[in-house]
């Protein structure tokens, strides 16, 4: 049971990164390698809070949400849009990004340093879990991560479908020139996705501490699930990376425990070998990822209804 | 209302239109034909300023706008409507109709959507399907009705008819003429459907190459006994 609820807050929690991924991605065209660093700036603020003010984690939320928010804009507009601009390749954004990961990286060290000397207690790795308690029964993690999901799921429908902006948004992602010829100011909606994305990432952050143990590079390690859940979900629907976050997640989770019981705790360390093992026979069966069968199906739909 | 000044244009360093001179007039239907290839769809995307401009001038209402951004031309009352991709397909019909009036206050938005349902009241009953599951000529329906809530005075269309049954192009055909007589708008025409377009138009202009062959009434296009070897640029 507990290795279940385990891979359902993992899940959850890839989901949150895997879906802000694909926002920008959609919006910007940027494949963001600087995603899970982005959540570890999240896991620093709750931990800064925590040890400076007592905070706890679940408490921090919020401040983790808009800052998260902050850094997402702040890398849209200072490093990749001016690329943009001048019409630099995928390819060099791709690059940038991870070298915005890598100066993240650096800045989370130096700053680990300097929070433990500040708070007098070692940063460089930590973990929440024993500021955990019980919902019901449950890890409050289980419970939290599941909340986010659904209140994201059910804030993103309300924004989506129900607003102005929303609709805006969903042009903007469609077709930015035929959007601009409208008048919205696609550029609006592209600041906005970073945002979100930034937040999603900082609260995935918050809550991922309460799972595993983080250091400045964990980043690094879980950008690999983050780039799987989304390929599998086929990078362009929100839907699909949701469905891909729990694809990777559970997979890798409870495929991981299962080998280690058979072979031996020690294949535990490669358990990003398994989403990538998990990402290459998605593709093989669906090479657009899941967003691809959905527009199969609606052909295959069509076929059928007009014969 | 729209003047072509020795109008050079193409895309990046390929040349397309060469030295183009063209008089669009207020309340008219002008039709551009010409023979695969001749710059008929690169002469409406120059007017709203999608391509390269290598020299000459665009000028709309005594203005010039050679130099406008695009999303600027739409606000001055021109309407470009590209053959494909011309409406959101994933979002529903009334969304579209929602994002054409996105910098309109909510009483302008629905005076201007009243007027577009009662020229295509054919969409009032699609209003929650998604616009990808449209027909084609409901798309072309929808895609003008976005026009006209964004107060276009020039409607600029690239081929409208293109793909639809010959049933719905002579619809298509009919509300063309509606939206100029009933509305007196301007129509700026480029049809693969040629006799049909002319019958329907005031002026008209035959690219040949990127230049202008003829220039004149619609009907002396008709008339002319070459029509058919200059209509395929023999």
């Amino acid at each position: 049971m507990a290795v279940i609820e385990g891979a359902l807050v993992y899940s959850n929690l890839l989901a949150l990164l895997s879906i802000g991924l694909t926002i920008t991605y959609i919006t910007t065209g940027v494949p963001n390698f600087a995603q899970g660093t982005m959540a570890v700036f999240g896991s620093y603020v709750s931990l800064t809070l925590w040890l400076l003010f007592g905070v706890h984690p679940y408490h921090t939320i919020p401040v983790s949400f808009i800052l998260g928010g902050i850094l997402g804009i702040a890398i849209y507009t200072v490093v990749l849009r001016p690329m943009i601009q001048k019409e630099a390749m995928i390819v060099i954004l791709m690059i940038a990004t991870l070298a915005v990961d890598l100066i993240l990286l650096g800045a989370l060290g130096a700053y680990s340093e300097t929070l433990g000397v500040i708070s007098g207690k070692g940063t460089r790795k930590f973990i929440f879990t024993p500021m955990d308690f019980k919902i019901l029964g449950a890890d409050a993690i289980l419970v939290i991560s599941s909340l986010a999901i659904l209140m994201l799921l059910f804030t993103l429908f309300l924004l989506l479908y129900k607003t102005k902006f929303g609709i805006a948004l969903r042009a903007s992602m469609e077709n930015p020139a035929l959007a601009e010829i409208m008048g919205v100011n696609v550029e609006y909606t592209r600041i906005f996705s970073w945002f979100l994305s930034g937040s999603l990432a900082a609260v995935a952050g918050t809550l991922l501490p309460f799972r595993q143990e983080i250091v400045p590079a964990t980043g690094a390690i879980i950008i690999v699930s983050i780039f799987a859940a989304s390929i599998v979900g086929g990078l362009s629907s929100i839907y699909g990376a949701l469905a891909g976050g729990y694809i990777i997640g559970m997979s890798e989770s409870m495929v991981t425990f299962y080998l280690s019981k058979v072979i031996g705790p020690y294949i535990l360390v490669y358990s990003k070998v398994i989403s990538l093992i998990v990402l290459i026979i998605a593709l093989i069966v669906a090479p657009s990822g899941i967003a691809g069968l959905e527009i199969w199906r609606k052909r295959v739909w069509r076929k059928s209804s007009s014969s | 209302m729209l003047r072509a000044e020795k109008l050079s244009a193409g895309y990046k360093e390929l040349h397309i239109l060469f030295e183009i001179n063209a008089n669009v007039e207020r309340k008219k239907i002008t039709t551009v034909v010409g023979p695969n290839g001749s710059g008929k769809s690169t002469f409406l995307k120059s007017i709203f300023g999608l391509t390269t401009i290598h020299s000459g001038r665009v000028i709309y209402n005594d203005k010039d706008v050679t130099l406008t951004p695009p999303h600027e031309r739409t606000k001055m009352g021109i309407a470009y409507l590209p053959q494909v991709d011309n409406v959101f397909t994933n979002l529903t019909v009334e969304e579209n109709l929602k994002i054409a009036g996105y910098t309109l206050d909510n009483g302008e938005y629905k005076d201007r959507k009243d007027l577009a349902l009662d020229v295509f009241p054919e969409l009032e009953y699609r209003m929650n399907q998604k616009a990808g599951t449209l027909s084609g000529g409901e798309r072309q329906f929808l895609a003008i009705a976005t026009a006209l809530i964004r107060r276009a005075e020039l409607l600029m269309l690239d081929e409208p008819t293109a793909m639809l049954s010959p049933k719905f192009a002579n619809t298509i055909f009919d509300k063309i003429l509606e939206l100029k007589d009933r509305l007196g708008l301007t129509i700026l025409l480029v049809e693969q459907n040629v006799k049909k377009a002319l019958e329907i138009s005031d002026n008209a202009y035959l690219l040949i190459s990127g230049r202008v062959a003829f220039e004149g009434k619609a009907e002396e296009l008709l008339d002319h006994e070459k029509f058919e070897q200059l209509c395929i640029g023999i």
